[in-house]
């Protein structure tokens, strides 16, 4: 008893017995390879399945019976082996072949005979001419140190096809591709392009204006395929250097939160509220995709056998993009969402001083932890542990104004605010927000920091503080150290900070300076040339002996431009933030122009 | 021209060399191979030649060439027409056959007939010329 199969020849059904088959296939196999080189050896190949049909069908008396091995020996021995197919190409040759043709190029495939691993290495060792071993102490090298050795051993493992038949092996093994070979190949394309340019110019130009085109085409061409060679280079470079950085990156920032550094974890998660690992993750995909096919498209410019990655692999590459790409939209649109509303929470607290017309002293306390250099700081929020050991948010976005209240007693007000995605939301982060002030005799001691046990998220939190101030109050301003607080307030005189004088609320909300020494008045010539720039602003100030003089000062209350020529000439210019006022003025002896902008 | 002049002097004076000193390419010189060789130079003449005037198709070009002991196997042949028709000297049509699968019949084109004719005389000569160089001996 005997399997059969059912074969189709030609289009002509057959029975064959399973062995009778294997041996028909194995022939038709080691024919085609014969052919492998031959142009249009598919329609050859055809031609002779038709005979063998042919032949089977004059053996065979009825449709019914089988073909046997028996039968395929005999069509074998008509048909002749596949040696006897082979064409003699020194005798079948059409015509001699051109002497500038260019001499088969090696081919870059895994030799699998020497291999240790995938037979990339012993493949290079081919394609390349170095000794297999360098290229393998390159690659260990690599993975070690970078970790790009592996993934481009691997990369290659899959790209490159293993030289299985002869002819590949050959083709492995063929013209090294070294500096010399290169350099000749360039030299023959170059002698070619110039032979046909010189053909062109004495003969071919006249008979037929195509063959001109025809040389510039093959000059064009010529050029473009050295560009290309080195655009492959250039895409490979780019896209391997791109994904290595991506790599090491997501392998630093990405393993961040496995470790879980002390007084880290917190305040990175806080960013978006998804994990960091995530976020890197994603990201790697998002830019490394299409790296990577950068990569893969220069490797194919470059070495021409390349095996195809295949459809799966490239679908699911690009799957993976896009769900990364739709995920951090996703993130994106999420995170700008949760800041879209703005909540707040208002306080106001009446501050008895001891006798009326006390002087109320103003000072302002900053955190201990501010400034100490172990804490993480973002977005100029700190993340501390508090002495119970629970993290909390710390931030100086803290703004002081002082005004004029017309009631009798001194009035502060603080208002807390916070984004969030909701407006309830917000205003439930607002209250979150914890923030003081002491009293303690005729001094007020103001928090320049606010805290909040919210660690989920940095939500733009800030405080708002409104001292107000009843007509003829004193108050004087004693900062506890030398930063720079954010007081806003308006005064007589233009100084740029409260502290070391004691000041006087007026009725129209201005604040009179009671112990400014003359210096302060605004025209005061000291003489004395400078150029101050610091925390405060900056602040020019040039005389010259002849009474021309310049002065500039830009500082939070605005910019101020005052340049004098003589007594006769003078420009200044006062931008005022406080008031929301630009003033020009410009004198030129008894003509003064004056230009105000303000609201009113 | 000074070019081609000074390659067919660079030419003439490697013939001298091999000349000279014949470079010894070691080659089994075998009768078998010689003889298939020799046939093998003629097939396409006597392809051309049996198609001259009526269409045929593969198995009857090959029993043609079988009978007059041209052909030992027949797998040579398909290459061959494959290539003839490539080269625009042959073409082909289909046409059903009452057994077995539908066949290809091949025909000569102009370019095909002009060929064979030069094909003739050049054969004409050869054997004339190889009747005097083997008569002579």
């Amino acid at each position: 008893m005997n399997k059969t199969v059912n074969i189709n020849l030609a289009n002509v059904l057959f029975h064959i017995d399973e062995d009778a088959y294997t041996k028909m296939r194995r022939y038709l196999e080691s024919v085609k390879r014969s052919f492998a080189n031959t142009p249009g050896s598919d329609e050859i190949l055809a031609d002779i399945e038709a005979r063998i049909a042919e032949l089977f069908h004059e053996k065979l008396a009825d449709e019914r019976q089988v073909i046997t091995q028996k039968e395929v020996d005999e069509v074998i021995s008509i048909m002749g082996q596949p040696e006897d197919y082979m064409v003699d190409e020194d005798i079948f040759e059409d015509e001699p072949r051109p002497r500038t043709e260019p001499r088969k190029s090696k081919k870059l495939y895994r030799d699998i005979e020497t291999k240790y691993i995938g037979g990339v290495c012993s493949g290079l060792e081919h394609y390349l001419g170095f000794d297999a071993l360098w290229i393998r102490i390159i690659f260990i090298l690599l993975g070690v140190f970078t970790g790009f050795g592996f993934i481009a051993y691997i990369l290659l493992w899959i790209l490159v096809p293993e030289a299985a038949t002869t002819s590949q092996k050959l083709d492995m093994k063929g013209e090294a591709v070294n500096i010399d070979n290169i350099q000749r190949k360039v030299k023959e394309g170059f002698d070619d392009v110039a032979d046909k340019v010189k053909n062109a110019d004495y003969s071919k130009v006249k008979s037929t204006g195509k063959s001109f085109f025809d040389t510039i085409g093959d000059i064009i061409m010529f050029f473009f395929k050295v560009f290309g060679k080195f655009i492959g280079i250039l895409l490979i470079i780019i896209g391997a250097a791109t994904i290595i950085g991506m790599f090491v990156g997501l392998l630093t920032v990405g393993t961040l939160d496995w470790f879980h550094l002390p007084g880290l974890d917190g305040a990175i998660n806080s960013i978006t509220g998804a994990p960091i690992w995530l976020i890197s993750l994603l990201v790697f995909f998002a830019v490394g995709i299409p790296f990577f096919f950068l990569l893969y498209l220069g490797l194919k410019i470059l070495v021409s056998n390349l095996k195809s990655i295949g459809n799966i692999a490239k679908f699911s590459l690009l799957g993976l993009w896009l769900i990364s790409i739709i995920t951090l939209i996703v993130l994106g649109v999420r995170e700008a969402a949760s800041h879209a509303f703005t909540g707040s929470v208002s306080s106001e607290t009446p501050l008895y001083l001891e006798n009326e017309s006390d002087t109320l002293n103003f000072e302002l306390a900053s955190s201990e932890f501010y400034d100490s250099e172990e804490h993480i700081r973002m977005n100029d929020m700190i993340l501390i542990y508090d002495d119970e050991g629970k993290p909390t948010l710390q931030s100086e976005d803290v703004r002081f104004n002082i005004k004029k209240t017309n009631d009798t007693v001194v009035l502060i007000s603080v208002r807390k605010e916070a984004n969030g995605p909701s407006f309830q939301e917000a205003r439930q982060t607002a209250e979150r927000i914890n923030y003081g002030y002491t009293q303690r005799g005729n001094t007020v001691y103001f928090d320049n920091y606010l805290t909040t046990q919210d660690q989920s998220k940095f939500n733009d939190q800030e405080v708002r503080v409104n001292l107000y101030l009843p007509e003829g109050q004193h108050i004087a301003y004693n900062p506890s150290n030398r930063r720079n607080w954010t007081i806003r307030a308006q005064t007589d005189k233009a100084i740029s900070s409260l502290e070391d004088y004691l000041w006087k609320m007026r009725n129209d909300g201005v604040l009179e300076c009671q112990n400014c020494p003359d210096e302060f008045e605004e025209d005061a010539e000291d003489g004395d040339n400078r150029i101050r720039i610091n925390g405060e602003g900056i602040d020019i100030n040039i005389n010259d002996e002849d009474g021309e003089s310049f002065k500039m000062k830009i500082n939070e209350d605005g910019v101020r431009i005052k340049a004098k020529d003589n007594d006769d000439e003078k420009v200044d210019i006062n931008i005022d933030s406080q008031e929301n006022v630009i003033k020009i003025e410009a004198q030129d002896g008894d003509t003064t122009m004056r230009k105000t902008i303000s609201k009113n | 021209m000074r070019t081609t002049i000074s390659k067919i002097k660079t030419e003439g004076s490697q013939t001298t060399s091999r000349q000279v000193g014949p470079k010894k390419k070691k080659e089994i010189m075998n009768v078998e191979n010689t003889k298939a060789q020799m046939r093998k130079g003629v097939l396409e003449y006597c392809i051309l030649s049996i198609l001259n005037g009526h269409d045929k198709y593969a198995s009857e070009i090959l029993s043609t060439l079988k009978d007059a002991r041209m052909l030992v196997v027949e797998g040579t042949i398909y290459p061959l027409l494959t290539r003839l028709k490539n080269a625009g000297l042959l073409n082909y049509r289909w046409e059903e056959s009452t057994s077995g699968p539908p066949r290809k019949y091949y025909t000569l084109t102009e370019t095909g007939k002009l060929f064979l004719k030069e094909l003739d005389t050049t054969w004409d000569e050869l054997r004339s010329a190889t009747n005097l160089v083997t008569n002579k001996k």
